[in-house]
């Protein structure tokens, strides 16, 4: 019996392949987007002007305080309301940027808050302009301490996606579900469904602990 | 646009909200419960001289952190009939609560554990300590301090993850909102509802964590949610 | 720059500064002439970074006027960003940027500020590296420096945007003794080729050799001004004489 199962999930790799790339694309998708959007956010948020950064900071505290699977449920079925018609796919990127985009603003400020006032006292006074002093003083410096929680936000958001199978999308773990209804073998279904995020995410959480024991080393010394 | 947001529809449902809440509490405490149980266990073969112990504990520690939460859900919803185990999704639910988060409150532990000065532990040695006198006398009640606000950020990212129970038809908080969602075509009403609900209990636990480090004389918490 | 009035390169007139409820600077009144030298001392919290950190915009003002080198503080006129690539600051606390070396500490600001080509900013910056001791050091982090070395490395930085005005805040009271004198040297070269400079230091031996003026300041107001003959010869005031006696008994 468990031969035939073997052969039957083994004719469902195709399935499986495109489950992986569907997580792979979500995944990757919304990690450029989100990085980039929560760098900007989290600019904003140290940029000084008191009203913008609590409105980030409310949207922040919103996300976190609620379920993903709720926030994709509300952007898949609320949005439409309002006019905007959205297939699974686009309300799944647009989850999951927005969830790591405000993840990575409080990564972002808290490593901006790190850098010493005195930094960006040299700079102004060396004429350099706003961008000049984020770009070449402070990012470089906040980079230290943003890299090792950035990439583990990275490892959350690829196993944050398995959550929009939820919506029908066909990422690993729907795969996975619908093997389980042709296969009744829960156990080694999700054991390789579980395989192929292992292989994708236990790379990047190494990289994130050795991110993290090389941040104790000399300043300066090390270049990012 | 919502200009046929219901509230009436929301207070007709509010048993049933109130249900699904207080489920999402009652079953998010028992899994917090059995986290600590699993993150204890787990941090203390993690302390162990034997290498088998330790590396059991990281292999289960590395497989849980680098693998999605809804899969390990399904892995023991769907497997466990397998092995003879037909249990309530509600079980199987707490069940897998409890064994993810154990391994997010092995590695809270862990740190706070590292996170006492070398010193410590010398002393304890120096004045003829034991190490299980250690331990208890000196090195656990020190890191239990530590701990207390991480362990109050994993909580809240516990009751979030409850939410995924929906998705094995536990009638907890996301369900009630699902509910609400199909049977009266009212997504806005069902979902804005439960999100409302989820964020009092995100500022409640918030708040807590707030005044726990502020009682324990620590900075203020770097929640991990 | 034609709205310049007659006067110096620095110019506060009834300048008041407060943090909260604290008169951190008491109507002060100080002219700086050009190539003028000028060393600001006094007790430890009576304004004395407060006020040259003003002077290049780094704290506000709340009243009274401050002009540089013909420009209104605080005017919408004024282009502060401009106004500050003419005055170098130098901290106590060097502030070199860890993460650059030492001549990408002093290129940074002339190749993205003054826009000078790269090449041309390497060459000026090597110079100015050699000028303050410091040719075999080049490519050293921070990290890797002596304070008195990264202090002279923050002097070359400020240098290399060919300022007006450069202004030291107890640039040598972090480092060890042994150290001092190789920055005062340096600081002493800028003297000498005609900067006009406001220093805050307890250094007297500087303020002899350089210095046109001492200004003496306790509890944020200006007690006493006058050369460094006078006032360490014969300083007028009770405080200024119980000042003196405890700095040069060290
Ligand atoms: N950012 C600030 N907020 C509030 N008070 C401040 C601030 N900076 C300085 N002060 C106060 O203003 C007063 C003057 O400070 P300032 O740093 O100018 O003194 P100083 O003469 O440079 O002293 P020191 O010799 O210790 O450097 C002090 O009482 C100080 O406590
Ligand atoms: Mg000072």
């Amino acid at each position: 019996m468990i031969w035939q199962q073997l052969q039957s999930l083994a004719g469902s790799y195709p399935l499986a392949l495109r489950g992986l790339g569907m997580t792979v694309m979500l995944s990757a998708i919304s990690l450029v987007l989100g990085t980039l959007l929560g760098f900007g956010l989290g600019i904003l948020r140290t940029g000084g002007n008191r009203l913008i950064s609590a409105v980030i900071g409310a949207w922040v505290d919103l996300i976190r305080g609620t379920p993903f699977l709720v926030q994709i449920f509300l952007i898949f079925f609320i949005l439409p309301e309002f006019g905007i018609e959205l297939d699974a796919f686009t309300a799944g990127i647009i989850a999951l940027t927005n969830l790591a985009a405000c993840f990575i603003c409080e990564i972002v400020a808290a490593g901006i808050r790190s850098v010493p006032t005195g930094q960006v006292e040299a700079a102004l006074a060396s004429g350099l302009s706003r961008w000049q002093r984020m770009r070449q003083v402070v990012l470089p410096q906040a980079m230290r301490i943003v890299l090792p929680p950035l990439v583990g936000q990275y490892v959350l958001l690829i196993k944050d996606s398995s959550v929009v199978s939820a919506i029908g999308l066909t990422d690993l773990t729907r795969v996975g579900w619908l093997v389980v209804q042709r296969v009744p073998n829960g156990l080694l279904v999700f054991f390789l469904v579980g395989v192929g995020y292992f292989i994708v995410c236990y790379p990047l959480i190494m990289l994130a602990r050795r991110l993290e024991r090389r941040m104790g080393a000399a300043h300066g010394e090390v270049q990012l | 646009m919502l200009e046929n947001f219901s509230f009436r529809t929301i207070i007709e449902y509010l048993p049933l909200f109130g249900q699904g809440l207080i489920t999402t509490v009652w079953l998010s405490a028992l899994s917090f419960a059995g986290a600590l149980a699993v993150g204890i266990v787990l941090a203390a073969m993690n302390l162990q001289r034997g290498r088998l112990f330790r590396i059991a504990a990281k292999a289960y520690i590395d497989a849980v952190r680098a693998t999605p939460l809804l899969a390990q859900l399904y892995f023991l919803y769907f497997g466990l009939p397998r092995l003879g185990l037909v249990l309530p999704e509600l079980v199987v639910g707490i069940i897998a609560l409890s064994l993810n988060s154990g391994a997010y409150v092995a590695e809270i532990i862990r740190a706070g554990i590292l996170s006492i000065p070398r010193g410590q532990v010398e002393a304890g040695v120096a004045s003829g300590m034991t190490y299980v006198q250690r331990m208890r006398l000196v090195i656990l009640p020190q890191a239990f301090k530590v701990t207390i606000p991480p362990l109050l950020g994993q909580a809240i990212v516990l009751v979030k993850d409850s939410a995924l129970l929906s998705l094995i038809s536990v009638s907890e908080l996301t369900r009630a909102g699902q509910l609400l969602a199909s049977d009266r075509f009212m997504p806005a009403e069902g979902f804005i509802t439960i999100a409302a609900f989820y964020l009092l209990l995100y500022y409640g636990l918030k708040g807590l964590a707030a005044l726990s480090s502020r009682w324990l004389g620590l900075q203020p918490a770097r929640s991990s949610t | 720059m034609t709205n310049a009035t007659k006067t110096g390169m620095i110019d506060f007139r009834g300048v008041n500064k407060w943090f909260g409820s604290l008169n951190v600077l008491k109507d002060i009144t100080l002219s700086v002439e050009p190539r003028e030298v000028v060393v600001v001392c006094g007790p430890s919290g009576s304004g004395k970074s407060t006020l040259i950190r003003c002077i290049n915009g780094l704290e506000a003002i709340k009243d009274g006027d401050l002009v540089v080198d013909g420009q209104r503080l605080g005017d919408p006129a004024t282009n502060m960003t401009q106004l500050r690539t003419e005055i170098g600051f130098v901290f106590q606390s060097f502030n070199l940027y860890p993460h650059k070396t030492a001549l990408e500490n002093v290129t940074l600001a002339p190749i993205h500020v003054r826009k000078i080509p790269r090449a041309e900013a390497e060459q000026a910056g090597r110079d100015l590296l050699a000028k303050v001791g410091l040719a075999d050091k080049i490519n050293a982090y921070p990290s890797q420096l002596s304070g008195g070395q990264q202090q002279r490395v923050a002097i070359a930085r400020c240098l290399g945007m060919r300022p007006k005005i450069m202004l030291f805040d107890e640039p040598t009271s972090a480092l060890d003794p042994e150290m001092i004198s190789e920055v005062l040297d340096v600081m002493v070269a800028v003297a000498e080729e005609g900067m006009t400079m406001m220093v805050v230091t307890h250094e007297m031996g500087f303020a002899r050799k350089v210095a046109q003026r001492v200004v003496f300041m306790d509890a944020g107001a200006i007690v006493e001004s006058g050369t460094p003959e006078e006032f360490f010869s014969a300083p007028k005031t009770d405080r200024s004489r119980a000042f003196l006696s405890k700095i040069l008994r060290h």
